[in-house]
């Protein structure tokens, strides 16, 4: 994988088009209103010290009201390599990326409480903001704009927000052709530039080789199964095992739902003959089916069809940048019914989210999916400084829409429901962990180390993995198996 | 996505409707309170309005004198923060009141009230011509009746004081350039005897109109050759503050039929003084005092800032929104206007220490607040029919929303009113 030799050369950093028509810092005031920016204590929110970009540290260390522009990088690296104007356009940068967080959490916390006010922020941001070009914390900070506005106008139009179901992230009447591509490259870009994908299926996929070693036949049931990619890694592991033992039959289960065409390419039926001839290629035996979902999204166990002997996986991938969002009933619903058929692997790809304690109100959660994404972007970019409008695609297709269902989702259970992950509520389902292997932890190691360096894999609780760029904890696998299966 | 239903326009529609149930609100009980928000059912912890009223800034910049008042420091520079984002003087109304109410409440929390006020007046001295300032107050005598309002009103006043009367002598204490005695030529000229002698006196109060008196003499004396009304012209500018005048340097003789008229000059009285001032008026021995002075009370809550506060926002409020529905949107104009507002609001809402050193005071009183000074030392004079006939035919010429609004009770004198809003007040006194 082609890296950027000087990812650290500030000097090519994304330089803003946007031309700000708005005060300047010094107005007619005599004062500079960015001593006036309120502090946010990002400790409190994120329970960690470092974060994204400097900017929250420059916030931190200037509480007393003195701004200095950043330095850019608080690598090792110097910044020998960027000129004296390079600094001062960081600066700028800086100090418009923390104008931007300020303008979008007060967006946030007007949105609970004066939507008059939420609207007007808004139109601000608006002004000051575009997802196609500018730095990184302008483009999330368009997209986050964006899906305030949604959520604005959803209680506007609504009155109630709880039975709204989440704004659409499929673009459902968008089956032509030039959307297709703009996914099918989007994908492409997203697996190029980024682990993520990478690491939930191939820690998954260890996970699984390592479970059914001496079994005939294996049976995954998958939650979402997309472009099925995550298969066809797995079929070519299986057939070139190296211990002799022969390939097993693999079954898979796909879980379909009514909704039409969601942002995956073409539908379930056409990723299932893609894979059936992907496996006839490799001589991997195997065999497909469906098992549609009704329209309240709830999954059956007894829709499943199961043959005996065989070693059923129920493979759960949930946040990956490319799913959609799922309600939480129906995940829910897909792992009790796991719980009924006692599966010997679950696997589990999930998002991590920031320890915001008992702050679940809308503005915190806010304030850390916020951190989140940042971390995202920031991640591509370190990876691929020069292409951004690559990346800019990519935060279209993918992570606007993600980003949109996200906030949907926090608003709509503001306060209502405690923030934990899916991983934390299996052990009270009766699911055990299964260690993670160190041949898996290896492996994703390697994998993080064909990208950039800023990616970091921890091994937590025994059973999960938790790929995070630089401190931020993103994307976490986990394994589980039910209690009375023997493995 | 399409965002013109955010733009401020859309915010517009929803905004005048609750308006409109202010005012009805605020008629019954002649006192404007901020519109309780009614608490949502559907949220549990946060209230949320459920309804839309526009007024996102009114809201800000309470929470912000509110944060003052209390000196939450934190508090005070996030709302600050806030209103410096979202306020802009180019934008509509809500943007507006932030911006200059911003200005004002930065200065309070800052102290520098003074400095900017000074700065202000300053910018606006170097640009003031007697076109620009002409130009201005036919402009909104054009757009609106806020001052031909008092004119008319005060005229006929005047004009039916000194039925009769062969020797003449108006004094005039305001700024307004004298626009308003063109028409009380007229009517002396055309009046049923022999046309009466004229000496009008102008007391200038604002240091502003000094330097144009000269022109505006000219004026005057051109037109009242035009019309044949014998003229005499006199300015009183020496004056640092309106309660220095004395009878003396007002050269009144004996044989004179003597007019007072004061519009929007008593408020530039520091409180206190205007008991003298009036004092001083009845010792001109007149026929006949008007007085016009714009209904808003910033003096009875001089030592509440909250309270002061409130009145401010409030009155201003309302004249923005007037500015914004008379003119052009592109007007230059309201913009120079809405600048003067800018200055009265520092004035009164920052510079409060300070009132040695600040010349023009603009503690605005309400009617009902003057009529019970001016009784002390006046009779009230109540309109006559055809005055109040010539009023009516006045708002007929703007557009709707205006009206004419006899006064009840203890006070005395005329309202006029913008939708249903009592906002100028006119009043004849006699000794």
């Amino acid at each position: 994988m082609a890296m950027a030799i000087d990812e650290f050369d500030f000097s090519s950093y994304s330089t803003t088009t946007t031309t700000t028509t708005t005060t300047s810092t010094e107005d007619e005031y005599g004062c500079n209103w960015n001593i006036w920016s309120p502090v946010i204590n990002w400790d409190a929110l994120s329970g960690g010290s470092d974060d994204f970009h400097g900017l929250i540290e420059s916030m931190m260390s200037d509480a007393d009201g003195r701004i200095h522009a950043k330095e850019p990088c608080k690598s090792g690296l110097s910044d020998t390599t960027a000129t004296v104007a390079d600094e001062e356009a960081n600066g700028q940068d800086d100090f418009k990326g923390l104008r931007l967080i300020h303008l979008l959490m007060a967006a946030a916390e007007a949105l609970t409480q004066s939507r008059d006010l939420a609207r007007v922020i808004l139109v601000r941001l608006k002004e000051l903001v575009s997802p196609d070009d500018g730095t990184n914390m302008e483009r999330l900070a368009a997209y986050f704009s964006d899906a305030l506005q949604g959520l604005l106008e959803c209680t506007v139009s609504n009155g109630s927000h709880g039975n709204k179901h989440l704004p659409s992230n499929n673009h459902g009447s968008h089956q032509d052709r030039h959307y297709h591509t703009d996914v099918l490259a989007a994908f492409q870009l997203l697996q190029d530039m980024s682990p993520y994908v990478k690491f939930g299926h191939f820690t998954a996929n260890q996970a699984i080789l390592e479970a059914v070693t001496h079994d005939r036949r294996v049976h995954i049931v998958d939650y979402d199964i997309m472009e099925g990619i995550q298969w066809a890694s797995l079929m070519q592991a299986l057939v070139s095992r190296k211990d002799g033992t022969p390939t097993p039959h693999l079954r898979i289960t796909a879980i379909s739902r009514v909704g039409t065409g969601r942002r995956s390419i073409g539908t379930i039926q056409e990723t299932g003959r893609r894979l059936a001839a992907f496996a006839a290629s490799i001589g991997q035996p195997f065999s497909f089916h469906q098992c549609r979902l009704d329209s309240d999204e709830m999954f059956r166990p007894h829709a499943v069809k199961l043959v005996k002997g065989e070693a059923l996986v129920f493979n759960c991938m949930l946040h990956l940048p490319h799913v959609g969002f799922r309600a939480t009933q129906s995940i829910a619903s897909f792992l009790s019914g796991a719980k009924t058929l006692k599966p010997r692997l679950v696997t589990l790809v999930e998002e991590e989210v920031g320890p915001t304690g008992s702050d679940s109100l809308f503005v915190g959660r806010f304030m850390d999916s916020l951190h989140h994404y940042s971390a995202l972007y920031d991640s591509l970019e370190a990876g691929f400084p020069m292409q951004s409008r690559a990346r800019a695609l990519v935060e279209r297709v993918f992570f606007g829409p993600r980003i949109a269902g996200s906030l949907a989702q926090i608003f709509r259970s503001n306060g209502e429901e405690s923030v934990s992950s899916w991983g934390e509520r299996l052990p009270a389902l009766g699911f055990s962990r299964v260690p993670i292997s160190f041949a898996n932890h290896c492996q994703a190691k390697l994998l993080l180390g064909l990208f950039n360096d800023g990616y970091r894999v921890e091994e937590l609780a025994t059973n999960k993995l938790v790929l995070g760029w630089k401190s931020r904890q993103l994307l976490s696998a986990s394994i589980w198996t039910f209690s009375d299966s023997d493995l | 996505m399409d965002i013109t239903l955010f733009t401020p326009k859309g915010a517009q529609l929803f905004h005048s409707n609750q308006q409109i149930s202010d005012q009805l609100d605020m008629q019954s009980t002649n006192n404007q309170q901020p519109q309780a928000s009614h608490t949502s059912t559907s949220r549990s912890s946060d209230s949320v309005e459920p309804y839309i009223d526009g007024k996102w800034a009114s809201k800000l910049l309470r929470e912000c004198a509110s944060a003052i008042s209390q000196r939450d420091s934190s508090k005070i520079r996030h709302l600050l923060w806030m209103l410096n984002e979202l306020a802009s003087p180019y934008g509509d109304c809500e943007q507006k009141l932030a911006s200059y109410f911003l200005q004002a409440l930065f200065c309070k929390a800052t102290e520098s009230g003074k400095r900017c006020y000074k700065t202000l007046t300053s910018v606006v001295e170097k640009n003031h011509s007697f076109d620009s300032a002409r130009k201005l107050i036919l402009k909104f005598q054009e757009v609106s009746p806020w001052t031909t309002f008092g004119h008319v009103a005060s005229n006929c006043a005047i004009f039916e004081a000194l039925e009769g009367e062969s020797k003449l002598h108006i004094i005039d204490i305001s700024n307004t350039l004298c626009t308003q005695w063109p028409t009380l030529l007229e009517s002396l000229a055309t009046r049923n005897d022999e046309t009466p002698h004229l000496k009008l006196t102008v007391v200038v109060t604002v240091s502003l109109e000094r330097s144009v008196m000269k022109e505006v003499g000219q004026r005057m004396e051109k037109f009242a050759r035009l019309m044949g009304v014998p003229f005499e012209f006199r300015v009183v500018s020496g004056l640092n503050r309106l309660e220095e005048l004395t009878k003396d340097e007002l050269g009144i003789c004996e044989d004179e039929a003597i007019a007072v008229n004061c519009i929007g000059a008593l408020r530039s009285v520091p409180v206190e003084k205007r008991v003298s001032v009036i004092r001083m008026l009845q010792s001109l021995r007149p026929r006949v005092v008007t007085v016009v002075e714009e209904e808003a009370d910033f003096s009875s809550s001089k030592l509440d800032f909250l309270k002061c506060f409130e009145e401010c926002l409030r009155f201003y409020t309302v004249y923005f929104e007037m500015l914004q529905e008379s003119f052009v949107p592109t007007s230059s104009e309201r913009l120079m206007l809405e600048r003067e507002c800018s200055r009265s609001i520092v004035r009164v809402l920052a510079c409060d220490d300070e009132s040695e050193s600040v010349e023009e005071c603009e503690r605005r009183e309400r009617g009902y607040q003057w009529s019970e000074r001016l009784k002390e030392s006046f009779l009230p004079v109540r309109f006559s029919d055809d005055a109040l006939d010539d009023v009516k035919a006045l708002l007929k010429r703007y557009r709707v929303g205006w009206e004419l609004v006899l006064s009840q009770g203890n006070d005395c004198g005329i309202y006029l009113s913008w939708k249903e809003e009592p906002v100028v007040w006119a009043s004849a006194w006699k000794p």
